[in-house]
C-alpha cells in the first residue's frame, strides 16, 4: 500500500517532484471521461500530450500567462489530489513555478482553491485539493482549472508533461454507509 | 468395463463428440491407467486441438519422441487447420449433424442437432433431442451433461439405470441394421468377424452366416429375451432366440462375395446410400479391428491400420487373439479367470498373452471348423460358461442366467454354435456395462445435483467415488466447483488444488478456481495460475479469464475487460466470460455495457446465476430497487444455497420497505452460511434504519467477534451510540473504527460524526 508524498506546508510553497507516481489504492483516476481544453498550444504539442501517459511529449502554450488547463466533468465529483509531472531540467525556463488550481461549476464562478509554488521540481508533483477539515475532505465540483501563474527564470510559455486527477473510489457495494476493509467482508461481499 | 469405454471413446471420436471422449477417456484412465488408455486419452485431446494436453500425456509415458514422429502431421494439423471454419465447433457440429441426420439417423447425432440447438435458443427442442439420444445410448455423458446444464435433467439413477444397461446390452450385440441404434463398435465387431472368417478360407459358411445370424437381431425381439428374463423359461427363451437366429437366413448371402472394406455395407443394408462414404469409414473400422487382429491374419491387417493406432497396434495384435470369431473361446476362456474389470476384452480391449495363447490354440482349432469338434468345444465350453455366470454379479444373473438358459438350448439345438460362447461372455459385457453404468451414475448424479446448486447433496454423491475416480481432474473440478457455489472459499481452493496435481493441463473449471483466488485476495497464486494457463494454452477463453482476474484483484479495471474480452472473442458462447466482462463494466461505472454483457451471458445460458445478480447489482446502484428484487429473486431462485445472494436480496427488499421479509431473508443468509459476516452486519443495518437499536447493538456485540477487524462494524456501533447519545461509547467506537484504517470517505465520514458529536442529529445531514 502507497503513501502519498509529503505534502507542502498550508499554502503548498516548494513542493520537490518525485520520480515515481504512487497514490493511494482507494484513489483512482478521474478525469478519464472528462473533457479537457487548455487556453493556448503550439502546433504539435496540443492537449493531448497532457494525457498520453507518455513524459517525454509534453503540452506546450503559446499565449500570455495565465496559461489555463481546463477540466470540466459530466457530473460534479469528488475529487481529491492532481498530480503533474513537470522536469526543470529538460524544460528549464518553460517549467512553471507557480500553479493555482481553481474550481467551481463552469468558467464564470470559479473560485481559487489553492496554489502551489515550485522550485526546480522534477518528476510528479502532488497537489492535494483537501482542507484540513474532515468536512472538507473532497472537492465537490463541476470543474477544475489549473492555472500557471508564472514560469521558472520568467519564461513566457510553459511545458506540463502530465497531468491526472484522482477522487476516491466509489463503494462497490452500494447502499452501504461504510466500506468494508476487514478480508472476510470483502470476500463475502459479491458474488463474481 | 474397459473395453465398453474404449468403445465409447472411439466411437465418441469417430463422431466428432469430443467432449464425451475427453470426458469418458478420463473416467477409463482414472480407472485402468495403463499406457494404452493413456495413449487414447492423447488422442482424445489432439483431436479437440489440445496439442498440450497431448504432450504432456504422452510425455508421463516416455512416448515423446515416438510422438513427435508419427504424429508429426497431427502436431500440425490443428495449427493448420486454424483459420479453417471446421475449428469453430459450432459450425463443426451444425456441418456433421445435418449431413449425418440426413443420413444415418444416428443417436450421436441426435446429440449434436441439440446442441446446434441449444446454442440456438430453442431449449425445449434441444432437451427432448438430447433426452432422445439418451434413450438411445445411455453412455453419451456429453448429452447427460447438457440436459443438465439446461436444467432439465432427470435422477441420474433413472437415466443410467438397468434398463439403460439394457439398452447398452442390446446395442452392443446388435447393430441395429434398420434402426436408429446403430452403434460402430458393433458394425467394426461384424467387420472383423467378416473379414476374418473370409480371410480364412477354411471357416465353413455356416459358421459365418451363424456368426452373422447373430447379430441379425431386431432390437424388439431381443428386449423380448430379456424380458424374458429369469431362466424360468429357458425352452421358450430359447425358442425366440431361435426364431431371432433363425430369420436373418437370407442375410449371410450378403455377407460374401464382397472385398473386406465395403464389409460395413453389408450389415447395414441402409448403409448403402453412403457407398462413398464408406471407404473412409472402413478405413476408420479398420484402424480397430487392427487392434482386434486375428491371430493367423496380423500382417494383411497391421498394413491397413495406417492412422493414430499404428503404433499400438503391433502390441495389441500380439496380445489379441482372435478376437472376432474367436471371441467366444477367447473370452470364455478369459471369463474363467473371473476378475471383474479387466479379464474381458470382448471389443478389442487388452488381454494378457496367457490368455492369448491358449485363445490362439483354441481359436486354431476352431478354425479349423468342424462342427463336430466346436460343437464339444462348446460343450466344454458351456460348462465353463456356466461357470462364469456364477462368478457375474447377482445384478447380472438373471440375464445371464437367461442367456445361459438359452445358450444351453441352442447348444443342443445347433451345431457349431458359437452363440453360446457369445451369450455367455456377454454377461461379461452386461457386466462391464452396469459397472460403466454405475459410475456414470454416480457422477451423472453429482453432475445434475451442482447444476442445480444443490451443491452439499453434490459432494456427498462425489465422495461415493471410488478413489481412483475422485482423484481425477474433472471429479475435482466439480467437487471445486460445488464449495465455490456454496461461497465456501477455502474448500474450493483445495479441491481445485488437487485437480491441479491430478492433470495440470486440464482447463475445466480453471475460470471458477481463478475466481476461488480471486475472492480470497491470493494475488500470487492467482497470476501464478494465469501464467500457466496462458503458458498452456493461449487459445483458451479460461486462461484469459484468470488473466483477467489477475488484474481486476489489483483494481487494474481496463485492462481486465480487455482480457475478459479476449475470452469473449475466443469462444463467444463461454457465459463465464461475458458475466466477467459485465463485472468490470460495472467497476468502471459503465453501466449500460454491463448490462449488456450480462444479458449476452444469459442468453448464452439462463441458469447462470452470476449474471442474474450483476444486473440485480446494476438496479440496485441505479436505486431500479423493483428491478434489482426481481433479478435477486431469480438469482436465488437458480442458486438457493448462496448465503451472498440471500443477502442480497435481503437488501434489495429493504430498500424496497418490505423490512420484513428483509429480516427473515437475512436470517436465513445468517444460517445458511455461518462463516459470512456479512448477513449479520446487513441485519443490523436494517435494524438501524428501523430504528431498533437495541437489536442491532446484540447483532453488532456477536459480529465483532466474528471479524474484529472491521471499521464498519465500529463505525456502525459508534453510530447507535451516538443516537443514544452516550458520546464516551460513541467516541471509543469511532476511534476504533477510525484505527482500522477505512478508506477516505469513511474516514471524512467518521471525523465529521465525531466533531458533530455533541451535536443533534437533526443538524448532521449525510451521517
Amino acid at each position: 500500500m502507497a503513501t502519498e508524498s509529503s505534502e507542502g506546508e498550508e499554502e503548498g510553497k516548494a513542493i520537490g517532484g518525485n520520480q515515481h507516481l504512487v497514490v493511494d489504492d482507494d484513489l483512482r483516476e478521474m478525469a478519464k471521461k472528462a473533457a479537457w481544453s487548455v487556453s493556448s498550444c503550439k502546433t504539435g504539442n496540443g492537449v493531448q500530450f497532457l494525457r498520453d501517459d507518455n513524459l517525454d511529449t509534453y503540452w506546450q502554450s503559446d499565449g500570455a500567462q495565465p496559461h489555463l488547463v481546463n477540466i470540466q466533468f459530466q457530473k460534479k465529483v469528488k475529487l481529491q489530489l492532481v498530480v503533474l509531472y513537470v522536469d526543470f531540467k529538460l524544460d528549464e525556463s518553460y517549467t512553471p513555478s507557480k500553479i493555482s488550481i481553481r474550481a467551481g461549476d463552469g468558467f464564470h464562478n470559479l473560485k481559487e482553491i489553492k496554489t502551489v509554488e515550485l522550485v526546480k521540481p522534477i518528476g510528479w508533483v502532488y497537489v492535494s485539493l483537501s482542507g484540513a477539515d474532515p468536512r472538507e475532505a473532497f472537492l465537490n465540483t463541476f470543474m477544475l482549472q489549473i492555472a500557471v501563474l508564472s514560469n521558472h527564470l520568467n519564461g513566457r510559455d510553459t511545458h506540463v508533461r502530465q497531468i491526472k486527477v484522482y477522487g476516491p473510489r466509489p463503494n462497490p457495494i452500494p447502499h452501504q454507509p461504510f466500506q468494508f476493509t476487514s478480508r472476510e467482508f470483502i470476500t463475502y461481499s459479491c458474488v463474481r | 468395463m474397459e473395453t465398453l469405454l474404449i468403445d465409447c471413446v472411439q466411437s465418441s471420436l469417430r463422431h466428432f463428440m469430443l467432449r464425451n471422449a475427453i470426458f469418458l477417456c478420463e473416467r477409463l484412465c482414472a480407472d485402468f491407467p495403463s499406457e494404452l488408455n493413456s495413449q487414447l486419452l492423447a488422442i482424445c485431446y489432439l483431436h479437440n486441438n489440445q496439442a498440450y494436453c497431448a504432450y504432456h500425456i504422452l510425455k508421463a509415458l516416455f512416448y515423446i519422441q515416438k510422438f513427435m514422429a508419427i504424429y508429426n502431421s497431427h502436431l500440425v494439423w490443428p495449427q493448420n487447420m486454424k483459420g479453417h471454419k471446421w475449428l469453430n465447433p459450432a459450425t463443426c457440429l451444425q456441418f456433421h449433424a445435418f449431413r449425418w441426420i440426413f443420413l444415418l439417423k444416428l443417436k450421436q447425432h441426435y446429440a449434436l442437432l441439440s446442441l446446434m440447438q441449444r446454442y440456438t435458443d430453442r431449449r425445449k427442442s434441444a432437451v427432448d433431442h438430447f433426452k432422445r439420444a439418451l434413450s438411445m445410448d445411455p453412455l453419451l455423458w456429453a448429452a447427460y451433461e447438457e440436459l443438465c446444464v439446461l436444467g432439465a435433467a432427470e435422477e441420474a439413477n433413472g437415466v443410467f439405470s438397468e434398463a439403460a444397461a439394457l439398452c447398452i446390452w442390446q446395442q452392443l450385440l446388435n447393430p441395429g441394421s434398420n434402426t436408429p441404434n446403430l452403434q460402430i463398435t458393433n458394425e467394426d465387431h461384424v467387420v472383423v468377424l467378416n473379414k476374418t472368417l473370409g480371410s480364412e478360407e477354411m471357416s465353413p459358411r455356416q459358421l459365418k452366416s451363424m456368426q452373422g445370424n447373430i447379430f441379425r437381431d431386431t432390437p424388439g425381439n431381443h428386449v423380448a429375451v430379456f424380458s424374458g428374463g429369469p431362466s424360468s423359461q429357458p425352452s421358450s427363451g430359447g425358442s425366440s432366440n431361435i426364431s431371432l437366429y433363425g430369420t436373418p437366413s437370407p442375410m449371410p448371402a450378403q455377407l460374401y462375395g464382397v472385398a473386406p472394406p465395403p464389409l460395413c455395407r453389408n450389415v447395414q443394408p441402409n448403409l448403402n446410400i453412403l457407398g462413398g462414404e464408406s471407404s473412409p469409414k472402413s478405413k476408420i473400422n479398420t484402424t480397430l479391428q487392427g487392434s482386434r487382429r486375428k491371430l493367423l491374419d496380423e500382417g494383411k491387417l497391421r498394413k491397413v491400420s495406417g492412422r493414430l493406432f499404428s503404433d499400438s497396434e503391433p502390441r495389441r495384435s500380439t496380445r489379441l487373439a482372435g478376437e472376432a470369431a474367436n471371441t467366444n473361446s477367447n473370452s470364455l476362456q478369459v471369463g474363467t479367470n473371473g476378475s471383474g474389470h479387466s479379464s474381458t476384452r470382448y471389443f478389442g480391449g487388452l488381454s494378457s498373452s496367457s490368455k492369448l495363447i491358449s485363445a490362439a490354440i483354441r481359436s486354431g482349432t476352431f478354425c479349423k471348423g468342424q462342427p463336430s469338434a466346436s460343437e464339444s468345444f462348446d460343450e466344454g465350453r458351456r460348462s465353463e460358461s456356466f461357470d462364469d455366470s456364477r462368478l457375474d454379479n447377482t445384478a447380472t444373473t438373471s440375464s445371464s442366467a437367461s442367456l445361459f438358459a438359452d445358450d444351453g438350448s441352442l447348444e443342443r439345438e445347433r451345431t457349431g454354435q458359437q452363440m453360446g460362447g457369445v451369450l455367455a461372455h456377454g454377461s461379461r459385457v452386461s457386466s462391464g456395462i452396469l459397472e460403466l453404468l454405475d459410475l456414470l451414475r454416480t457422477l451423472g448424479e453429482g453432475y445434475r445435483l451442482s447444476c442445480m446448486y444443490r451443491c452439499q447433496d453434490a459432494l456427498d454423491i462425489y465422495m461415493k467415488l471410488s478413489h481412483k475416480q475422485y482423484n481425477t481432474g474433472w471429479v475435482l473440478s466439480q467437487v471445486g466447483k460445488a464449495y465455490f457455489e456454496m461461497v465456501d472459499y477455502l474448500e474450493a481452493d483445495q479441491a481445485f488444488t488437487l485437480a491441479r496435481q491430478a492433470s495440470p493441463y486440464s482447463f475445466e473449471g480453471m475460470d471458477i478456481y481463478s475466481t476461488v483466488l480471486f475472492h480470497l485476495k491470493e494475488e500470487m497464486k492467482l497470476s501464478y495460475l494465469a501464467q500457466e494457463l496462458i503458458s498452456t494454452d493461449r487459445l483458451a477463453p479460461q486462461s484469459w479469464c484468470a488473466m483477467g482476474n489477475c488484474y481486476s484483484l489489483q483494481k487494474d479495471h481496463e485492462t481486465a475487460l480487455k482480457n475478459f474480452q479476449r475470452a469473449v472473442q475466443l469462444n463467444s458462447k463461454f457465459a463465464y466470460a461475458h458475466t466477467l466482462c459485465g463485472h468490470e463494466h460495472v467497476a468502471l461505472e459503465d453501466f449500460e455495457n454491463g448490462i449488456k454483457s450480462y444479458q449476452s451471458a444469459l442468453r448464452i445460458n439462463p441458469r447462470h446465476y452470476n449474471s442474474w445478480y450483476g444486473l440485480g447489482m446494476i438496479y440496485l446502484r441505479q436505486e431500479k430497487f423493483e428491478f434489482a428484487e426481481h433479478h435477486f429473486r431469480r438469482a436465488f431462485q437458480i442458486n438457493p444455497c448462496s448465503s451472498v445472494i440471500m443477502c442480497y436480496l435481503g437488501t434489495a427488499l429493504h430498500a424496497l420497505k418490505k423490512s420484513e421479509e428483509a429480516l427473515n431473508m437475512m436470517d436465513k443468509a445468517i444460517i445458511a452460511d455461518k462463516k459470512n459476516p456479512l448477513p449479520m452486519y446487513q441485519k443490523a443495518n436494517i435494524l438501524v434504519s428501523l430504528e431498533k437499536f437495541d437489536e442491532a447493538l446484540k447483532v453488532l456485540e456477536a459480529l465483532k467477534e466474528y471479524a474484529p477487524q472491521e471499521s464498519s462494524v465500529y463505525a456502525l456501533m459508534g453510530k447507535i451510540y451516538k443516537q443514544w447519545n452516550i458520546y464516551e461509547k460513541a467516541m471509543l467506537h469511532f476511534g476504533l473504527a477510525l484505527d482500522l484504517k477505512p478508506s477516505a470517505t469513511d474516514v471524512a465520514t467518521i471525523k465529521l460524526a465525531i466533531e458533530k458529536l455533541h451535536v443533534p442529529d437533526e443538524m448532521v445531514d449525510n451521517l
